[in-house]
């Protein structure tokens, strides 16, 4: 197998918590990522997943240093990033984009889109004159499905679809490798998400892309992804193959979530046994002693109270950390 | 059995300064007892202007510029778009109440959950302050609040957003409407939660046999609600069926469209159908099928006049002049 193109190992991100005023005192952590590898191929969509507050922007905030890591290390292309430097972390910021979630606040209203998209490539170098700059950025605006026109115009003129369409077209303005999605599709309506979506689809095919797919959408997860992370307070609990966890999870959380997540059919909705699960996600700052899910885990032992449970090898494709998979041997 | 509330050519339109966005245009609906009817749309479709106008709660620049919206409930018939104001605050919360889609704005911080919830009881019936407050512990128990008693004392910032929309729930079945609206009510929510919300609301809808008008833009979460959906685009009703003949034999080529655009957790797929283009600007429209720039099945006639809702099918209303007639049972749902 080739070498990965994203390794994070033991990633820790704590937010501290201080009181005080003037003389401010460390009282604890919000220990936003606790302990999170995984490995990301060439040309892969890795999701991770999870509810508010699970730690899955963090981390995707963290691998892009845009936010220090407090411990653990980020791979890219084989080469550490966890300490470069500002200067050093240029090329790999290059190779390295977002999208996010709201287009409004990721595009400045004051720039054309015109210099929305020339600002990077002159920035990077990707080209050397304006001129260059200029018929790339109409280049790139045809590959993502506006018009040259649109080059004038400003962001508030546009749509929200159409918004998403110019973010995407500045983050592959500079022939990255590896593109963050940080629920990209969430502010926008299902007819429009389709399109989108479709476009992620066609530059992943196109561009060889590796995504980093951020969502609560498990539907959707499900229809983009090849691997998916299901996160739960600062830590993976179920990782692996999307197929494979989708139709046979493990983990009683990523069975909850599926169970919670609607089918947009009348009959399987009426026939679906759902576990629903009690309470909501306790505080990251207090979190519960052993399995931080087993105060809402239907499944809870009493080992599950006293130790977090290791991550279990259930295929090749498939880990979890529970204890159910000692019992049931799987 | 009479419908407890019929909307009769529903009109609201806002009169802005660039010009007037006719937000809900001729909608016709019926609710009865024990009966949950799902509105979909998406974002400025009129769905939430449509229930807004029910209870009169539009404000300038909209004005309600036609229609009716007959009440039943008190053994009468009643036009509350008619009736002058003081009787409406007797309608709201008593008769028909409300559930929004963020409880955090829908709660007052500076009162305890208690307070807002007797203050809403003491308004509508006929009781003292403790009983009024007993009455509030019981609601909030039929919600699931744990230690009800002592979250009586709460405030809002307290609670999760979870609870907060128990809490909303509580207050707004508290005096036993006919009718409750429920305006994305789970929107805001993580998905474990919004299952908890829908499981309560699922419940406390059949123990109360309280119609509900139910407004969302995910399509799962209509499917496992309602008995009857409307679709609305651009400001009107495009299609309206049951829920079954919604999803299996969808007839408004937008409709259809929306439903293979749409990932599904239970199926491995290869491809989404997006709609092409955008959703319509709401200014200036021309009197036309709204959806007829978008739609692959479009005809000369389409950009020319307004389809009207026609029952095409026994209880199966489309507006459309090409309807997607020679759908099958099975190709209505993209196959594995």
């Amino acid at each position: 197998m080739n070498e990965p193109v994203i390794r994070v190992q033991n990633l820790k991100k704590f937010f501290p918590i201080t009181k005080g005023f003037l003389v401010k005192k460390k009282v604890g952590d919000v220990k936003a990522v606790d302990d999170v590898s995984f490995e990301v191929y060439k040309k892969e969509t890795f999701a991770l997943v999870g509810e508010s507050g699970c730690g899955k922007t963090t981390t995707a905030r963290t691998m892009l240093r845009l936010i220090d890591p407090t411990d653990g290390k980020i791979e890219i292309f084989g080469k550490d990033i966890s300490h470069l430097n500002r200067e050093k972390l240029l090329p790999f910021r290059r190779k390295m984009q977002i999208v996010f979630q709201n287009p409004i606040g990721s595009l400045n209203p004051r720039m054309t889109i015109g210099q929305i998209l020339i600002e990077p490539l002159l920035f990077h170098k990707i080209v050397d004159t304006k001129q260059e700059a200029y018929d790339k950025a109409i280049e790139l605006l045809r590959m993502v499905g506006l018009k040259p026109y649109h080059m004038d115009r400003y962001p508030h003129q546009f749509s929200g679809g159409q918004k998403q369409r110019i973010a995407i077209a500045r983050a592959l303005s500079v022939d990255p490798e590896i593109i963050f999605l940080d629920e990209p599709t969430s502010a926008l309506d299902v007819s429009v998400q389709a399109q989108i979506i479709n476009l992620f689809m066609k530059f992943q095919d196109e561009l060889n892309l590796t995504y980093i797919f951020i969502s609560h959408d498990l539907s959707l997860v499900r229809f983009i992804s090849d691997k998916v992370a299901v996160m739960y307070l600062g830590r993976i609990v179920e990782i692996g193959d999307v197929d494979e966890i989708f139709e046979n999870p493990i983990h009683p959380y990523t069975k909850a979530l599926l169970s919670a997540s609607p089918i947009p059919d009348p009959k399987i909705e009426k026939q679906r046994k759902r576990i629903i699960l009690t309470g909501s996600v306790p505080s990251p700052i207090a979190r519960p002693s052993g399995c931080f899910f087993h105060p809402r885990c239907p499944f809870k032992t009493e080992k599950c109270e006293k130790e977090y449970p290791n991550m279990y090898k259930v295929s090749e494709n498939h880990q979890v950390s529970c204890y159910l998979v000692e019992k049931e041997g799987v | 059995m009479e419908p407890i509330l019929s909307v009769k050519n529903l009109s609201t339109w806002f009169y802005m300064e660039e010009g007037v966005v006719k937000a809900v245009n001729d909608v016709n609906l019926e609710l009865h007892e024990n009966e949950v009817v799902g509105i979909v749309g998406e974002t400025g479709s009129g769905k939430s202007v449509t229930v807004r106008s029910i209870m009169r709660l539009i404000h300038k620049p909209g004005k309600i510029v036609s229609g009716k919206v007959i009440y039943r409930g008190r053994g009468k018939e009643e036009d509350i778009l008619s009736l002058p104001e003081d009787e409406m605050t007797s309608i709201r919360g008593k008769e028909i109440s409300m559930v929004f889609q963020d409880p955090l704005t829908s709660l007052n911080p500076l009162y305890t959950i208690g307070d807002q919830l007797t203050e809403t009881i003491i308004q509508h019936q006929d009781v003292d302050r403790k009983t009024a407050w007993e009455i509030g512990i019981e609601m909030l128990k039929k919600v699931q609040i744990p230690e009800a008693e002592k979250r009586m004392m709460s405030y809002p910032f307290e609670f999760s957003g979870g609870m907060r929309q128990r809490a909303v729930i509580a207050i707004a079945l508290s005096c036993n409407p006919k009718v409750l609206i429920a305006d994305e009510p789970t929107t805001a929510l993580d998905v474990t939660i919004q299952a908890q919300i829908l499981d309560l609301m699922k419940e406390l809808q059949k123990e109360f046999k309280t119609g509900m008008l139910f407004i969302t833009h995910d399509l799962g979460v209509i499917a496992s609600m309602a008995d009857k959906i409307i679709v609305m685009y651009g400001s009107r009703q495009m299609e309206v069926a049951s829920a079954e003949d919604i999803f299996y034999r969808p007839l408004h080529p937008y409709t259809h469209m929306l439903l293979r655009a749409i990932p599904r957790l239970d199926k491995k797929q290869d491809k989404l159908e997006a709609i092409p283009g955008q959703p319509p600007r709401m200014i200036e429209v021309p009197n036309v099928c709204p959806f007829a720039p978008r739609c692959p099945r479009r005809l000369d006639k389409c950009t020319k006049e307004l389809p009207e809702l026609v029952e095409i099918e026994p209880e199966h209303f489309v507006r459309c002049f090409n309807p997607v007639l020679e759908t099958k049972n099975s190709e209505a749902i993209p196959n594995e």
